[in-house]
């Protein structure tokens, strides 16, 4: 694409690509480090992420305040003015997976002092292995405004709401074999919710990246395979 | 829930501006078919093939010298002042095609009404620039003729600003007054199509503003087309939009989907600042 006869309004576009790039890449090293946290029982690393958000939360602030300003300025149209849009959909949702691991990292000190079964916290580093590739397949989609990738991964967010299910489940059995289990499993599977989450607005940028690319918004359903909704405590679904 | 609930529940969350989508039902006012211009042996215009639907306002857009001015004056045929310039092709004005050397000229301009960029109020009272085009046509008892005065101020939203001067000469309105004396001059005429070549360009933000309030609520009676250079004007004013370039139409389409997602690169690359 040809750049603008105004050259400071392709800096300014170019700029919020930027930082787009940069709150992604904050928001994906969250994630990470946020589950290394909980496998290791690291509360050093879980600080570290608690820390972090408050530059994802100023990274956001900035973007949108630059968005605005940018129509206001420029009354952007087209391509331009989608671009201007996704811009503050797309740092909305780093934002909110930014808090998700915040979250997470707080539930690490929370249960710091307790000892978890080892293989259902690997169940969550499963599920957020998934929706780290995940983030990191959307965040290269928007940078190379890559429709295909970003419909794969709208795909595939499936995988992991059927995990986060069978996770729930799982933990349902522990805390019904020993009431003890209880304060960690329910740690456990708000950390588990939280990582499903992440899917979620990973799946929601897919959404801004099919917008932006085509001007249209993303019709029909999105697989959704988490029926934990209806599960109840005897394990079987409810009527 | 009650039934005064139970209505509100079911209308719509927003209430969309009634006038504020296109209507693609709207019948064709103006057809133009296999357009050709010349200015002497310049093409200036390259088989043009448009819609123009009723009461609905559609904008002309495109660089300067693309033919978007051209085209307009077409419609009134007002470049057969010049003997050099001369149009082959059709366009049908409620089905005649008014390129017909057998069409009545002063009957067509009666017909399709023209505002230009710049006001060009006539050198005579606010009363009589308006009355002046129904005297041509019509034989008016002095009340009558009032009326229709009064009715076309109106229209063109300059009444209340100069039913206590009307003997005073129109030039020493304001710009955007000028502007909207004009606009009253031609809607006094009692016009099918209203032809509007840049008719904001010359004026400030507040009586652009004005001007483009007229053109929304003129929309109910005439059919509007307009040239403008401003991207975000057509934008607002306009249910239809034609990108020209170099002669020729790009792309025609409804207004929104022309500045959310053109289909022709050109469209885009233009409408975004991008031509070089």
């Amino acid at each position: 694409m040809p750049g603008h006869i105004v050259t400071s309004y392709d800096t300014d576009l170019e700029n919020l690509r930027r930082s787009i790039s940069e709150m992604g890449g904050v928001a994906e090293k969250m994630t990470t480090e946020a589950t290394d946290a909980l496998v290791r029982r690291d509360d050093g690393l879980a600080q570290a992420v608690i820390l972090a958000d408050k530059r994802l939360d100023a990274l956001q602030r900035d973007i949108e305040e630059r968005s605005v300003l940018l129509i206001a300025r420029r009354q952007p149209l087209a391509i331009d003015l989608r671009e201007t849009i996704s811009a503050i959909r797309v740092s909305g949702d780093l934002e909110r997976i930014g808090d998700l691991a915040k979250n997470v990292a707080k539930r690490v000190v929370a249960i710091s002092d307790q000892a978890p079964a080892q293989k259902i916290v690997l169940g969550v580093r499963h599920m957020s292995d998934l929706a780290e590739g995940q983030l990191k397949d959307v965040l290269d989609a928007y940078a190379s405004r890559d429709i295909e990738a970003a419909h794969d991964v709208w795909e595939r967010d499936g995988e992991i709401d059927a995990l986060y299910n069978s996770l729930f489940r799982e933990l349902l059995t522990y805390m019904m074999e020993d009431p003890r289990n209880i304060s960690f499993c329910t740690h456990l599977l708000f950390c588990a919710k939280n990582v499903e989450r992440i899917g979620d607005h990973t799946t929601n940028i897919a959404e801004t990246i099919h917008y932006l690319a085509t001007g249209e918004t993303l019709a029909g359903e999105r697989p959704k395979n988490d029926a934990s909704n209806y599960v109840t405590v005897d394990g079987g679904l409810a009527p | 829930m009650s039934h005064a609930a139970a209505t509100a529940a079911a209308e719509p969350l927003m209430q969309p501006s009634a006038k504020a989508g296109a209507d693609t039902k709207a019948p064709v006012r103006i057809a133009v078919k296999g357009l050709n211009f010349y200015y002497g042996q310049f093409h200036g215009l390259k088989d043009i093939n448009l819609n123009f639907h009723d009461r609905q306002v559609t904008a002309l857009i495109g660089p300067s010298g693309c033919g978007k001015s051209t085209l307009l004056r077409t419609f009134n045929r007002i470049y057969s002042l010049y003997p050099e310039q001369r149009a082959e092709g059709e366009i049908l004005l409620d089905g005649v095609n008014i390129l017909d050397s057998k069409v009545d000229l002063n009957d067509l301009r009666a017909r399709v009404g023209m505002v230009f960029q710049k006001p060009t109020p006539f050198p005579m009272s606010i009363y009589d620039n308006v009355a002046f085009g129904i005297r041509l046509y019509e034989k008016l008892p002095k009340s009558e003729l009032d009326d229709r005065v009064e009715a076309s101020l109106r229209k063109a939203a300059l009444w209340d600003e100069v039913k206590d001067k009307l003997k005073q000469s129109g030039m020493g309105l304001s710009g955007g007054q000028q502007q909207r004396l004009c606009i009253a001059r031609t809607v006094a005429q009692r016009p099918e199509v209203i032809l509007f070549d840049e008719p904001t360009s010359a004026l400030d933000p507040i009586s652009t503003g004005r001007i483009e309030e007229l053109i929304e609520q003129l929309r109910d009676e005439f059919t509007i087309a307009i040239v403008t250079h401003n991207m975000q004007q057509a934008a607002r004013i306009s249910q239809f939009t034609a990108f020209m370039y170099l002669g020729e139409l790009i792309e025609f389409s409804q207004t929104e989907k022309m500045f959310m997602n053109p289909t022709e690169r050109r469209t885009q690359d233009y409408i975004t600042g991008r031509f070089g």
